[in-house]
């Protein structure tokens, strides 16, 4: 076979093969086709097995009333009233997507922000900076850890460590996370202080833009800050652009850290009853799966169209060095 | 640059795409063919098994319950000795703690692998029931191949939803008002007593916090158990047939009533109320030393023990005590599609009414419902938690009234709203009526 030969490039090879042996190559062509499915298999089986036929049954059950424990054989189609109820009829599922959206809107970009500060901090040759590098990186190590949440309500109890602190200087805390103004904003500080997997990202951004790009502005006079607007960001638009959706979607999913420190009820008063939350409550402890799983496929496409946006937004403020978009 | 090369790389570009899309799409086809069609497959092949009777008479029966270390220890003691009588069975055992157990247990419902046997307690017994999950028991009760004789009369029926019998009461166990003998004693205050009225025990609490500084009571106003026995204290209900047996102006009451204690100092700030709401028994506040007493379950005291220091007792709740019942702590039900639903009800037969079983199980999940083997247990418990526990509960259970009707289905939905409207009392963010009005109107949507 013409395995050496740069496919697409030379013209004369096209023409010269003779039919029989094209024939040929084709049969060799279906056996590579039916290996390379083969090996695909594990892959293929997963993704249909617990991607996607789980999901299109799912977006069917959205349309039922299933409730897990009777058969999908019994199961009654109901419609759009799964729909219906959510949009009309559940104060809480508007609730849960305020509290979602507040989440989200703080944390993402206050996250982004603490990633992309330290990040500039350590893009500098300092001694030792591989270790700092190391310990920022370390929360979002311990991820979604229920160990850390835990951690986490034991420091922003009324008695936890974060009040003994302020009591050094007379202040007097509050009970945080057991406090229904300060429920959620405990959350977000928990998600913000794991920057570590976004700030690592921008380190290798920072380490991509060529030095000459510094090296030219500085010969026409401009400051740090000026080369911060004028040549840091632009060339990072393509990091942060990546850092903005994955955190977005990020942002959306919060469930560990919310039902841990609520018990799963997204309580003190529903004040961090995240969407996924109240999904998962809806399915599992109400047992109304056909409405949870109408509002999971809501979820998708809003957080479908939320990423198209900025993807159709990215093409004003992304730009890549090679000037494609 | 090139775009990502095609699989097919070596090969010329040209004509012969066209014809080598067809096979490929044929294989894919045949590829997800394959992919949709093995899970039916293996789905019916699984379906085949379920008819067919073992052929030497050896059984295997899934149990499944939740709770921590030392019930699964008593619980296996007591399956073995039922393995060693009949040797021709054995046991699939499987336990964990309570939070997760229903979402275990409803997601292997689904998957169409419920155990045979299982663990569920009034909460969502009629959630089971009510859909056709759970056998029905008469049959077995009235063959007397279920021995129920031996129950008290209430501790049964609390186990009948619609006429079918879903569950057998694996304990008995009521309301339990635990406080702190030990701080009581240290500043010279007066116990709590079974009979005070409510007005009386906020009262007795506003002295405790007065005198220890620690808040004489939980606030229990988000408590469903507490709120029931209020509601039949007068003459009401939590549930009635379909509906519920309460109105506005009732809930508007309890909530008012809590709101005055709070008002009046009895109980701790709402942060430290809702630490409390959780059901985790580490957390109570009477265990945590944040309150002199938490509203429990009397057969949860030597568990309350475990994590405190110091000396407890234990009352009942407070107002009339014939408003409380013999209530199922729990119960074991048998799954309506089991292959061998007669060997699991000879199980549960057996974990009720086998003398060397229920000395073995004890009282860890409430007082033995077969009354002849509770008074044998009763004298031989060495705990003094535990010996307490029963000398509270029998006492107790000479004045129970009647029982109430199980949970109907929406009630863990009632129970959350409940904590919902209630800690929006206790926060401030609304008035007692606001939140009677916010809690009746979620419940109705709740049980609807």
């Amino acid at each position: 076979m013409a395995l050496t030969t740069a496919p697409g490039r030379t013209g004369p090879t096209r023409s010269a093969r003779p039919h029989a042996s094209r024939r040929g190559a084709g049969r060799d062509r279906h056996g590579e086709g039916l290996a390379g499915y083969v090996f695909l298999s594990p892959w293929l089986i997963g993704l249909m097995g617990v991607t996607a036929i789980p999901m299109l049954l799912s977006l069917y059950l959205s349309f039922t009333n299933y409730d897990i424990l009777t058969p999908l054989s019994e199961v009654q189609w109901v419609g759009l009233a799964n729909y219906e109820r959510m949009f009309t009829a559940d104060p809480s599922y508007w609730h849960a997507v305020r509290v979602t959206l507040t989440f989200a809107l703080v944390a993402v970009p206050l996250k982004l922000a603490a990633a992309l500060g330290v990040a500039l901090l350590l893009n500098r040759a300092w001694r030792g900076v591989g270790l700092f590098r190391g310990l920022f990186y370390l929360p979002s190590l311990l991820g979604g850890s229920v160990a850390l949440a835990i951690v986490w309500v034991n420091m922003f109890n009324r008695d936890g460590a974060f009040n003994s602190f302020l009591a050094i200087f007379g202040i007097e805390g509050l009970p945080w996370v057991n406090d229904p103004e300060w429920a959620l904003e405990t959350l977000m500080l928990l998600a913000i202080w794991q920057f570590g997997a976004p700030m690592v990202i921008f380190l290798a951004g920072l380490k991509q833009v060529p030095s000459e790009l510094y090296e030219a502005a500085s010969v026409d006079g401009a400051g740090r800050v000026s080369q911060f607007w004028h040549v840091t960001l632009p060339m990072l638009s393509p990091v942060i652009f990546f850092n903005l959706v994955l955190e977005t979607i990020n942002g959306f999913q919060g469930f560990t850290a919310a039902f841990v420190l609520s018990n799963g009820t997204g309580g003190p008063v529903d004040s961090t009853l995240m969407y996924t939350l109240k999904l998962y409550i809806s399915g599992f402890t109400d047992l109304e799966m056909g409405y949870a799983s109408a509002m999971a496929w809501v979820f998708l496409i809003v957080i479908a169209l939320i990423t198209t946006v900025f993807f159709s937004t990215g093409r004003f403020w992304v730009h890549y060095s090679d000037g494609e978009r | 640059m090139h775009p990502v090369t095609p699989p097919t790389a070596g090969s010329p570009a040209g004509p012969s795409f066209r014809t080598l899309a067809a096979p490929r799409r044929r294989i894919l086809r045949g590829v997800v063919a394959a992919v949709v069609a093995a899970p039916l497959m293996f789905g019916a092949a699984a379906c085949g098994d379920d008819g067919a009777a073992p052929g030497d008479g050896k059984v295997t029966l899934s149990i499944f319950w939740w709770g921590g270390e030392g019930r699964a220890k008593l619980t296996e003691d007591a399956l073995a000795l039922y393995t060693k009588k009949n040797p021709n069975v054995t046991f699939e055992k499987t336990f964990q703690a309570n939070q997760g157990y229903f979402d275990k247990l409803a997601t292997l419902t689904a998957g169409g692998n419920p155990p045979d046997i299982f663990q569920i307690d009034d909460n969502y017994l009629a959630e089971y029931a009510g859909r056709s999950t759970v056998l029905d028991l008469t049959s077995y009760k009235d063959s007397g191949k279920l021995d129920v004789s031996k129950f008290p009369k209430s501790l049964l029926e609390y186990g009948i939803v619609d006429g079918k019998l879903a569950g057998v009461a694996a304990g008995e166990n009521t309301q339990g008002l635990v406080y702190n003998k030990t701080l009581l004693t240290k500043h010279g205050l007066p116990e709590p007593t079974t009979g005070m009225s409510w007005e009386e025990h906020i009262a007795w609490a506003e002295q405790v916090t007065k005198k220890t500084k620690v808040p004489g009571t939980q606030d229990p106003s988000a408590d469903y158990k507490a709120l029931w026995v209020w509601l039949r204290q007068q003459g009401k209900d939590l549930y009635k047939g379909k509906d519920l047996g309460f109105d506005e102006a009732d809930v508007t009451r309890w909530f008012e009533l809590w709101k005055g204690a709070r008002d009046r100092g009895a109980t701790p700030t709402p942060d430290v109320i809702h630490e409390g709401n959780s059901s985790d028994i580490t957390k109570q506040l009477v265990v945590t030393g944040k309150s002199a007493t938490s509203w429990v379950w009397v057969n949860q005291m030597p568990d309350l023990k475990k994590n405190t220091s110091d000396d407890l007792g234990v009352v009942a709740y407070p107002g009339d005590p014939s408003a409380q019942w013999a209530r199922a702590s729990m119960y074991w039900s048998v799954f309506k599609g089991s292959k061998n639903r007669d060997a699991a009800v000879d199980v549960i037969n057996f974990l009720a009414n086998d003398p060397e079983a229920v000395a073995l199980l004890g009282t860890d999940r409430g007082l033995p419902s077969n009354m002849d083997l509770r008074a044998k247990v009763s004298e031989t418990v060495t705990d003094p938690a535990m010996k307490q526990s029963i000398a509270v509960e029998t006492e107790l259970a000479a004045t129970f009234g009647p029982s109430p009707q199980v949970p109907i289905k929406g009630h863990s939905k009632v129970k959350s709203e409940l904590v919902k409207a209630a800690e929006n009392a206790q926060y401030g963010r609304a008035t007692p009526a606001e939140a009677a009005k916010q809690f009746l109107a979620a419940c109705k949507s709740a049980i609807a």
